[in-house]
This record gives C-alpha cells, sequence and structure tokens, in this order.
C-alpha cells in the first residue's frame, strides 16, 4: 500500500468536539476500522453521495512519495448526525479540497472512516459524525 | 450525560457553534424549539419538573426520548445532537445479578459466536428493523406519540412504527409472527402495563446477538416519573430461550428542540459488501 500523509495528533479542540460527539453506528466500528491506525488525508473531492446509513466523499490524494493520484473513500456519519452537527448537504463538494482526519479500514483498502474534515480553503473544521465516537477520538 | 461531562460538552457546542462559517438553519426543523418544556429561571430544561399528564389525568408519554446513559440518572435533555446509546445496547442483560442473561444451552454458543463476531451477522447491518426492546438502546431517537386510545412510538432508523393499542383490546390468537409483535396495554395507576407476543423467531436484542423468539411474552411496565425520564421495566417469558424469566429496565431521556429525519439504511449500505458478507 502507498504510503499515506500522516500528521500529528488532533487539536484540542476537535478532541473536545469529537468525544462530545454522537456515536451512530449502523455497524460495528471495530470490525471495520482501527482507531490505534490514525490517518490525514488532504486531497480534491470527487464525489459525494449525501446518503444513509453513511455519507461517504471520495478524494484524490497524491501519494507524497510517487506522486500518484490515489482515490480514497472516506465513511461518515448519517444524513441526519451531520445536519446536527452543523452540516449542509452542499457544505462539501466537488472539487473542494479538505484534509480529514480518521482511522484507516482494517483490510488495507483506500478506506477510512472521518472523524473530522478542515475545508482548506477557510479553515473551517467539522466534525464527521464518526461511527467511532468518542473512542476514535481518545485513541490519539 | 453525566455531570461531570456536561461543562465539556457544554464547550464543545459554543466551540462547534462559533467555528461553523454557517450556522445550523431549521432545516427539517433541526433547533426548532420543542413546545410545552419547563425551564428553570436560568433557561435550562427542568428535567425534575411534573409529569406531563393527558386529560384523562394518565401520564402522557408523548416526547422524542433516546437510551439513557448513566446509572444515576441523566439531568440534562438531549438535543439531538448528544445521542447517548443505552448501557444495555450491547448485553441487554448486563445490570442483571450474573451480568448476563439466563441463556437455554441451545442459546449459549449461538450468543458467544456472534459476540465474537462483534456483530457481523446482526440483522442490524443488514437495515432490518429493530425490535422495540433494541431499539430502546440504540442511539436512534424515538418519537412517542400518546392519545387515549393508542400509543405509538415512532423509530427514526428505517422510518419504523410501533403500535401499543391501550383500549382493551385482547391479544390475538395465533398471530402471524412479526417484527414488533403485538401489543396491548393498560393502566395500572401511572403504570402503562403492555404485554406484546407474536415476534418472530431469531429476534435480536442486543448487539452480542442475544434473542427472544415466537414463544416470547413480553412486559413492558412504563412510568414517567417526571418530565425528563420513562422507565421502561422489561419482563421477558420465553422459555424457549431462556431457562427462567428475567426483568431489566431500560431507562430513557428525553430529547427537546429537535426533531426526527429518518434514516433508511438500504439507501447506500456498503457495509456488507465492502466486509466481503454473503448477501
Amino acid at each position: 500500500m502507498k504510503t499515506p500523509i500522516r500528521t500529528a495528533l488532533l487539536t484540542s479542540i476537535v478532541g473536545v468536539l469529537a468525544a462530545a460527539s454522537p456515536s451512530h453506528a449502523h455497524h460495528s466500528f471495530p470490525v471495520q476500522y482501527d482507531v490505534s491506525k490514525p490517518i490525514t488525508l488532504t486531497g480534491k473531492v470527487t464525489k459525494v453521495e449525501w446518503t444513509n446509513p453513511h455519507i461517504f466523499i471520495y478524494i484524490d490524494v497524491p501519494d507524497e512519495q510517487t506522486g500518484a493520484v490515489v482515490n480514497w473513500a472516506l465513511e461518515m456519519g448519517g444524513p441526519n448526525a451531520l445536519l446536527r452537527l452543523g452540516w449542509k448537504r452542499d457544505s462539501i463538494k466537488a472539487d473542494d479540497l479538505v484534509s480529514v482526519e480518521g482511522s484507516l479500514a482494517r483490510d488495507g483498502s483506500r478506506l477510512a472512516n472521518a472523524t473530522s474534515i478542515v475545508m482548506v480553503a477557510t479553515g473551517q473544521k467539522m466534525l464527521a459524525g464518526s461511527s467511532g465516537g468518542a473512542a476514535a477520538a481518545e485513541e490519539r | 450525560m453525566n455531570r461531570r461531562s456536561l461543562p465539556l460538552v457544554t464547550a464543545a457546542v459554543l466551540i462547534l457553534a462559533s467555528s461553523l462559517a454557517s450556522p445550523p438553519s431549521s432545516a427539517q426543523w433541526i433547533g426548532y424549539p420543542t413546545a410545552g418544556v419547563p425551564r428553570k429561571p436560568d433557561g435550562t430544561v427542568d428535567m425534575s419538573a411534573p409529569t406531563p399528564r393527558m386529560p384523562s389525568g394518565k401520564p402522557d408519554f408523548s416526547g422524542i426520548w433516546i437510551s439513557e446513559n448513566t446509572p444515576e440518572g441523566e439531568e440534562t435533555p438531549s438535543d439531538g445532537f448528544n445521542l447517548s446509546s443505552g448501557r444495555q445496547m450491547a448485553n441487554i442483560g448486563v445490570e442483571l445479578p450474573d451480568g448476563k442473561l439466563p441463556y437455554q444451552p441451545w442459546l449459549v454458543p449461538i450468543v458467544a459466536e456472534r459476540t465474537a463476531r462483534l456483530a457481523m451477522d446482526d440483522p442490524h447491518i443488514r437495515c432490518l428493523p429493530d425490535n422495540f426492546l433494541r431499539a430502546y438502546g440504540l442511539p436512534h431517537m424515538l418519537k412517542f406519540v400518546h392519545t387515549q386510545d393508542l400509543l405509538v412510538m415512532l423509530n427514526e432508523m428505517n422510518a419504523g412504527y410501533r403500535q401499543v393499542f391501550t383500549d382493551a383490546r385482547p391479544l390475538p390468537e395465533d398471530p402471524s409472527p412479526s417484527w414488533q409483535g403485538y401489543s396491548s396495554a393498560q393502566w395500572s395507576g401511572d403504570t402503562l402495563v403492555i404485554d406484546t407476543i407474536g415476534v418472530r423467531d431469531d429476534t435480536w436484542i442486543d448487539w452480542n446477538g442475544s434473542v427472544i423468539t415466537e414463544d416470547a411474552k413480553v412486559r413492558e411496565e412504563i412510568q414517567r416519573p417526571d418530565f425528563g425520564h420513562l422507565e421502561i421495566r422489561v419482563t421477558v417469558d420465553d422459555p424457549r430461550a431462556y431457562t427462567e424469566p428475567w426483568t431489566v429496565t431500560l431507562t430513557q431521556r428525553i430529547v427537546v428542540d429537535a426533531e426526527l429525519i429518518d434514516e433508511i439504511c438500504l439507501e447506500n449500505e456498503q457495509f456488507v459488501e465492502r466486509m466481503g458478507l454473503p448477501h
């Protein structure tokens, strides 16, 4: 697997927010994701699936070593969870540049469960309604 | 949420609100004020205010509810943001003396395997309905609409519903099994006593994979001791699945300034395919 871009710890603000965030678990988070493998991915949004039970966004991420672009799938909370967190359905659109923090999938695929998203153009940070909830944040 | 976490959550909400370029609007009535909410002089919700009552004088269970997850009781409502899972969500028998349900021998290895597989076989994952016992512990809002002769429980998940008739009708004979069964209730003082039969075999009631069967007789004794809480005392008599009847209490707390938003699970369910599970 290509080495993804990794960054340091979440900020304390995100930690506070994530600890208080709802845990909308349609499925068993630890079966699919590993909170001990945090990841930060920065790239351009290629597709948004604003759907139940969980929203997915897809981003093109250039590999930091080879420069090759890899498309990642990022799972978030469901629409009702994100709406309650302050999102609008067009808060993220195709071509937006975003930086996403989350947990890697256990199967090694280009899949992660997002805990927070930063809109690079504005610096706006939003929780992603991770089904890992506080556990995912506490791991950081 | 407990008392210690209240300042944390309050700070988090304030920080979140100030960090968003576009604060929450009234779309889907998120944040729309719930009518008739008793408040203290400082504006916070008075969870211990008197029990709302219907014209008949009986307690009115109407409202949006979510699992309470502290044994001592939570003193703040949910606002739809801080939705909590029940203490019994994974193991509905966790607070019984042995910490588990009195399974019949045939059920012991089944639950053990399901637990070991971290709910991979869970009907919930397949977007199938949650039985009411399960729904009381999941982090999905339930809306009770209570009238003189009918209590309707709406579930945000899969836009589900359950009917509890309070018009003194008898339970059906030889009912066709269903996900919520057939429920009829009567008042005993301020306690609504609901009897339910006719659920499907292998109906999951927690993440671990505990089940009730077609033979189950479920009694719920529901009280609303104050504005902010429901206490649901559940007794399951299912000799096919359990060696003896068992009783647990599944407490709920009120949700205010929020509204249901349906969550139709099959829209874009990807877990089954991504995990390579059989369809």
